[in-house]
């Protein structure tokens, strides 16, 4: 397995010992490269505050603390390649050394050769920035693989108009992983938007066999069909009002698989090599899961959705969804994104009720294994990789302790 | 908050449905009575295509006060689409407790 050691859980850590085995050795996408500029900028990774900023050679990050007394350094600013504290204004050179100590004859026995902020590992790829708290990760290249590194090249920094949204949902993070690697559910969980007739949706949804699957541990790939665009009409051709989605959708021509007037976002086409893999030929979208607990979705119509579960407790975790378009260029394409991204939230609310009482009923402990067909290849794969991760890490751990 | 003068016969929705942000516009479907979500959809859906094709002709970057305005009701519209259309209620029947805050909105 590619891991890592973990760092110690921070005091009063909301994660569990066991999902911070796992999430604490990982890459984890922070921020956007955009976002970090002149000034340092405060995050936070699984309970840890950093810094991160931007040097002359690239973007670094540390535990946000100086080794003076403890101030956050990100409220400090940045003076060349050196990071300055705010607090006494320490300084922080390259390689996360201090470089300056203010009155620095006043102090005792200062070693000041072993100061420096403590390190996290960082490294920037599409645009993401990755940072991971283990001492000792693969290098972020080689965990995310060939399966990953081929959508470096879809155009992420285009996509700046944002939509986030964050939720509680009481239930375990692996069951929300679970919900989203199967299209076998949207027929009954979502049958009022499909067919309020659940014989009617099961007939209207994909077959099987349309879907395209890829593996590669740990992480993972479905690519599914979906509706081409609608033709482009004349204006004021949608027809009289009715209380009928179909018509909203046409009206603002936009639905669930996104909008109906596609942007131009610089791909060749939107079948770019990396992209729908299997051929679909009215494709969708591709949904790559980075291990543990991101997936980003690429639709076939110009835009992409991040989902991310951010584990709190055994029965709880925060679901991140957030959807990225290129900014409108005109109030029609900003609607038809409203459009869009309001469809894509009253979805997930049905899949997150779901999952809410799935936890419920497992939480009773009356039934222990799970049955997966064919289909639900990817929860497969997921359940599998979680297993091996964990026994891994209890085998780390335990030959650490010998 | 005036309408444009083309579109002043949906005044009377302004003050309940041209909200800014989607959190007020999701707090006013919940908390209205289903009656008037169906009033209001019925009202503005008849005049959205002339709406949209009013709105798209303009900068979005350098809206004036009272198309962004009119461009919230469209807002407004698409969230209580679901509800009218789909579901016949205001919440999402089998959401159960599930809520989204919204974290982060474009600014128009």
């Amino acid at each position: 397995m590619l891991i890592g050691t973990a760092v110690p859980r921070p005091r009063d850590c909301t994660f569990s010992p066991g999902d911070w085995e796992i999430l604490g050795r990982y890459w984890h996408p922070v921020l956007f490269s955009t976002d970090v500029a002149d000034t340092p900028v405060k995050a936070r990774l699984l309970d840890v505050d950093l810094v991160v900023y931007r040097t002359s050679k690239g973007v670094v990050a540390a535990r946000d603390l100086c080794m003076h007394r403890g101030s956050p350094l990100s409220m400090g600013h940045l003076q060349g390649d050196e990071i300055v504290c705010a607090y006494h204004g320490w300084r922080y050179g390259l390689d996360g050394k201090v470089n300056h100590i203010t009155n620095e004859a006043e102090f005792f026995d200062l070693d000041k050769a072993t100061l420096r902020m403590p390190p996290v590992h960082c490294e920037v790829w599409a645009g993401f920035i990755f940072i991971n708290l283990a001492d000792d990760p693969v290098p972020l290249r080689s965990f995310l693989g060939d399966g990953l590194l081929a959508i470096e090249s879809y155009p992420f920094e285009k996509m700046t108009q944002r939509y986030g949204f964050s939720t509680r949902i009481n239930g375990n993070w692996k069951l929300a992983v679970d919900s989203v690697c199967e299209w076998y559910h949207p027929p009954y969980v979502h049958s009022r938007f499909i067919d309020p007739d659940v014989s009617k949706a099961e007939k209207m949804v994909p077959p099987v066999d349309s879907y395209h699957y890829e593996l590669f541990r740990p992480h993972m790939l479905t690519s599914v069909p979906g509706p081409p665009p609608l033709r482009a009409r004349e204006p004021g051709t949608a027809g009289p009002a009715r209380q009928d989605q179909r018509w909203v959708y046409k009206l603002f021509r936009a639905g669930l698989f996104g909008p109906d007037d596609v942007p131009d976002i610089g791909l060749e086409n939107a079948g770019a090599d990396f992209l729908n893999r299997g051929n679909i030929a009215s494709w969708g979208n591709d949904q790559f899961w980075l291990f543990p607990n991101i997936s980003v979705q690429i639709w076939a119509r110009g835009y992409y959705i991040t989902y991310t579960y951010w584990p709190e407790t055994v029965d709880s975790h925060i679901y991140e969804i957030d959807l990225y378009f290129v900014p409108p260029a005109n109030a029609a394409d900003r609607l038809a994104q409203e459009l869009v991204v309001d469809s894509t939230i009253e979805f997930a609310m049905q899949d997150v009720n779901t999952i809410e009482a799935t936890h419920s009923a497992l939480k009773t402990r009356a039934q222990n294994t799970f049955h997966l067909s064919d289909q639900e290849l990817l929860i497969r794969q997921f359940h599998t990789v979680i297993r091996d991760t964990v026994g891994a890490c209890q085998s780390a751990n335990s030959t650490r302790e010998a | 908050m005036p309408l444009p003068q083309e579109f002043s016969d949906l005044e009377p929705f302004v003050v309940d449905w041209a909200l800014p942000t989607r959190a007020q516009r999701y707090e006013a479907r919940l908390s209205k009575p289903f009656d008037e979500l169906v009033n209001f959809y019925d009202a503005v859906a008849p005049r959205a295509e002339e709406a949209i094709a009013y709105l798209k002709g303009l900068d979005i970057d350098d809206l004036a006060d009272d198309a962004t305005t009119l461009l919230h009701l469209l807002y407004s519209m698409i969230l209580v689409s679901y509800a009218v259309n789909v579901f016949k209620q205001n919440r999402i029947p089998d959401s159960g407790a599930a809520f989204f805050e919204m974290v982060a909105e474009p600014a128009v």
